[in-house]
């Protein structure tokens, strides 16, 4: 962008330099293309927001105003019928004695640190069997993919009804003398449970993402490798890992924000009270439970939101800063 | 200098949206058209706009012609009929009312009532509609009345309450007399620790926590006269609590109680895993079909009370106080509550009306020898002395918080004294923040 000095300069430099010698024809077309050079040139600072536009405006109604919208009623007592008046930090504070605040970011971190290791490690090991080039392996592909397809809702209900007390897995487990186990009635089994349901259920999807990673692996690399006697796990260790890191990296991201929000399958298999006395309510979960409903505390439900914005934050760049690390 | 203005103006764009996404939420206070009169005397028409609440899949036609009949005796009236679906009805309306596009007649339970009254949305019916008050059963008539307000704000509709249905062959299993099914809680208590030693810990009596109803038909004082505190965690719901525990521990209240749903412990009782379920007469067809065995033994039972009144679930039809069509809204909602509409609503599906004499009507006293009419006249004997037991002002957070609680209590965590402290203060704080 010029600044008006410059463009005063400019037209004084023309005016010294006087009237350029016009060529018989040239004076008026020149002046004629001088109007739509203009309207090019404002055309070239409006038209990539012209473009950008929709975009823009659904950002900004989608996801920049209730983002806004969320950080302001969190420092209200803003209530679903009542319009709310400025509390400060009162909300924050508040949720430091909240137990079941405890609860939910107890959950929600260890989802994470359960979920993230398994959805980093298992997809890669089911990409490298199923990119083998045998008869039949794209049914295994397309068997392995299925479950992402697959409704949330649909799923937890299958797995509900396969986990209950008289469900399939207790009559397995009965069958062969092991007894019952009460996966939807203990707290533990309960949240552990729901983890293996998001592991099943996302492995399909990171298997795609490695599979198109492992397919820009050079396989030099692994010939040289193997003609330095290295093994089958040697190559993966010092081949496959590290060229495949990147992506790793990225499905660690993706998943520890996928797993931290978590709401779903916690919901489906613990139930609205989420589980017994609430033990395996999530962050989210505890969001949708204060801030919904005629009664529904939206400055406090505005609050939890804001601390897991800043936690799924925290995570990204603790991951982004670990990959930099590992880089240097 | 024109380029330098022209190239300002999106900078002026982003910061106008920049400036509109902050300004905007706080815009949104206080949103909504302040609306119309409370003065229902006026001349009946104009459009009115009319929500039930997941009604249309099953009554679509009964809706229909309720609403051509208001139509033809007001002509100058139109109602537009919605319908939500049951899932997050709460929610939708809260979204409703907040961005004041709330129907002009909605369909209500008190517990919905009551916020909205609070926030001014629903009409006074005794100021603009009083005179219609003795239709009505006076028990009806008061449940959409709001502990800490005057006034009454919906019109009483359909009432519901539903028999006990208990297993007989697990019944005799355990040596009981499946004739004499438990009435009272300590019967109950009894006959399920009966049940589970018999069967030694295979069949549970019940699949569900005690609810807040359980608490008001065991004869716990629920709330304080002045309705600005909870009182269940006094010597009689510790002592309820305390006796649910010892099921629990007997596994005489089923392992999965904690975490149960209505249609879960539908399903076990279904399954012949539980002993006792509460119903409808709706439930004794489901179970002909898909539980033939369960059928042929199935019993009916009042529901348990030691207060010897059943709780009964009481539906309302509120007005939106901003509706600008008041008249017509109060004739409509009244329309739909009156005797002749409840009466052939009633004969439809299994509900009870709320108006005066209708539970007199030989359709609710006489029996024609179906179990449908058997477990319709012992519903509409017992409603002639039900209390709602759920108080008005116990919110979708405080059920929750009384059901963590008494898990908390049936794991063993907390004594039963300790925990419903722990709700009643929970849902203090929560009653003070509403």
């Amino acid at each position: 962008m010029k600044s008006p000095a410059a463009a005063a300069a400019r037209t004084a430099g023309r005016a010294a330099e006087g009237p350029a010698p016009q060529k018989s024809g040239t004076g008026p077309r020149a002046a004629a293309g001088r109007r739509p050079a203009r309207r090019i040139r404002r055309q070239l600072v409006t038209s990539p927001w012209l473009f950008a536009a929709p975009g823009l405006v659904i950002v900004g109604v989608f996801i920049l105003y209730p983002f806004v919208s969320t950080i302001i009623n969190s420092f209200t007592d803003k209530r679903q019928l009542v319009e709310g008046k400025y509390v400060g930090l009162a909300n924050f504070r508040e949720l430091l004695h909240d137990d079941m605040f405890w609860i939910g970011l107890r959950n929600s971190t260890l989802y994470v640190l359960v979920v993230v290791p398994a959805l980093v490690v298992l997809p890669l090991l089911l990409a490298l069997l199923v990119q083998k080039q045998i008869p039949g392996i794209t049914f295994f592909r397309s068997a392995f993919y299925t479950p992402v397809v697959a409704s949330i809702v649909v799923v937890g209900l299958i797995w509900v009804w396969m986990l209950d007390e008289r469900g399939l897995v207790n009559a397995v487990l009965e069958a062969v003398g092991a007894g019952k186990v009460g996966f939807l009635s203990d707290q533990w089994l309960l949240l552990f449970s729901a983890m293996g349901v998001t592991v099943w259920k996302g492995l399909g999807y990171y298997m795609i993402i490695y599979l198109a990673a492992l397919a820009n692996v050079p396989r030099e690399l692994h010939e040289a490798a193997a003609v330095d006697g290295a093994g089958p796990v040697r190559r993966f260790l010092s081949v496959t890992v590290p060229a495949v890191r990147s992506t790793m990296v990225l499905v660690a991201a993706l998943s520890s924000v996928a797993a931290f929000k978590v709401f779903s399958e916690v919901y489906l298999m613990a139930g609205p009270t989420g589980g017994p006395a609430g033990e395996d309510t999530t962050l989210v979960m505890l969001v949708q439970r204060t801030g919904t409903g005629l009664t529904g505390r939206v400055g406090y439900a505005s609050a939890i939101s804001v601390v897991i914005f800043v936690v799924t934050v925290a995570l990204m760049l603790l991951v982004l800063r670990a990959d930099r690390k590992e880089d240097a | 200098m024109r380029h330098s203005r022209i190239s300002r103006s999106p900078r002026r764009a982003v910061a106008a949206a920049a400036l509109a996404a902050v300004m905007l939420p706080l815009s949104a206070c206080g949103g909504g058209d302040e609306g119309g009169s409370s003065d229902a005397s006026g001349k009946v028409e104009g459009e009115i706009t009319f929500q039930t609440w997941n009604l249309k899949a099953n009554f679509k036609s009964y809706f229909e012609g309720l609403i051509d009949d208001f139509e033809k005796k007001y002509p100058d009236a139109k109602v537009k009929w919605v319908d939500q679906p049951g899932e997050g009805y709460a929610d939708k309306i809260s979204a409703d009312a907040a961005g004041g596009t709330l129907p002009d007649v909605v369909n209500v339970s008190p517990d919905l009532v009551a916020p909205l009254a609070k926030a001014g949305i629903a009409l006074d019916l005794d100021k603009s509609a009083g005179k219609y008050e003795k239709e009505y059963l006076p028990g009806a008539w008061k449940s959409h009345q709001v502990p800490g307000l005057e006034g009454t704000y919906a019109f009483p509709w359909y009432l519901n309450t539903g028999p006990l249905f208990y297993n007989k062959r697990l019944f005799k299993d355990a040596g009981l007399d499946a004739d004499k099914p438990p009435k009272t809680y300590d019967e109950l208590f009894a006959d399920a620790e009966e049940l589970a030693d018999k069967s030694k810990g295979k069949v549970a009596t019940l699949a569900n926590v005690p609810t807040v109803e359980d608490f008001g038909r065991y004869g716990v004082p629920l709330m304080n006269k002045e309705g600005t505190g909870f009182t269940f965690n006094d010597k009689k719901g510790v002592e309820l609590l305390t006796k649910y525990k010892k099921l629990y521990d007997v596994k005489a209240l089923d392992g999965q109680a904690l975490t149960a749903t209505p249609e879960s412990t539908g399903k076990k009782f279904l399954t012949e895993a539980v002993a006792m379920n509460p119903g409808s007469a709706l439930d004794l067809e489901k179970f002909k079909k898909d539980a033939p065995r369960l059928y042929q033994n199935i019993g009916i039972t009042p529901q348990i009370s030691s207060t010897g009144k059943d709780n009964m679930y009481v539906m309302g039809v509120m007005v939106n106080t901003r509706t600008k069509r008041t008249p017509a809204a109060v004739a409509f909602a009244h329309f739909v509550t009156d005797a002749q509409r409840q009466m052939s609503f009633a004969k439809k599906v299994a509900i009870f009306p709320s108006t005066k004499g209708s539970l007199d009507d030989p359709y609710f006293t006489k029996a024609d020898g179906s179990d449908v009419a058997r477990v319709r006249i012992a519903a509409a004997k017992s409603l002639k002395t039900a209390v709602n037991y759920t108080p008005v002002l116990f919110s979708e957070q405080m059920k929750i918080e009384l059901r963590n609680a008494v898990a908390r209590a049936l794991q063993g965590k907390q004594s039963p004294k300790e925990a419903l402290d722990n709700a009643v203060k929970a849902c203090d704080r929560l009653l003070k923040q509403s």
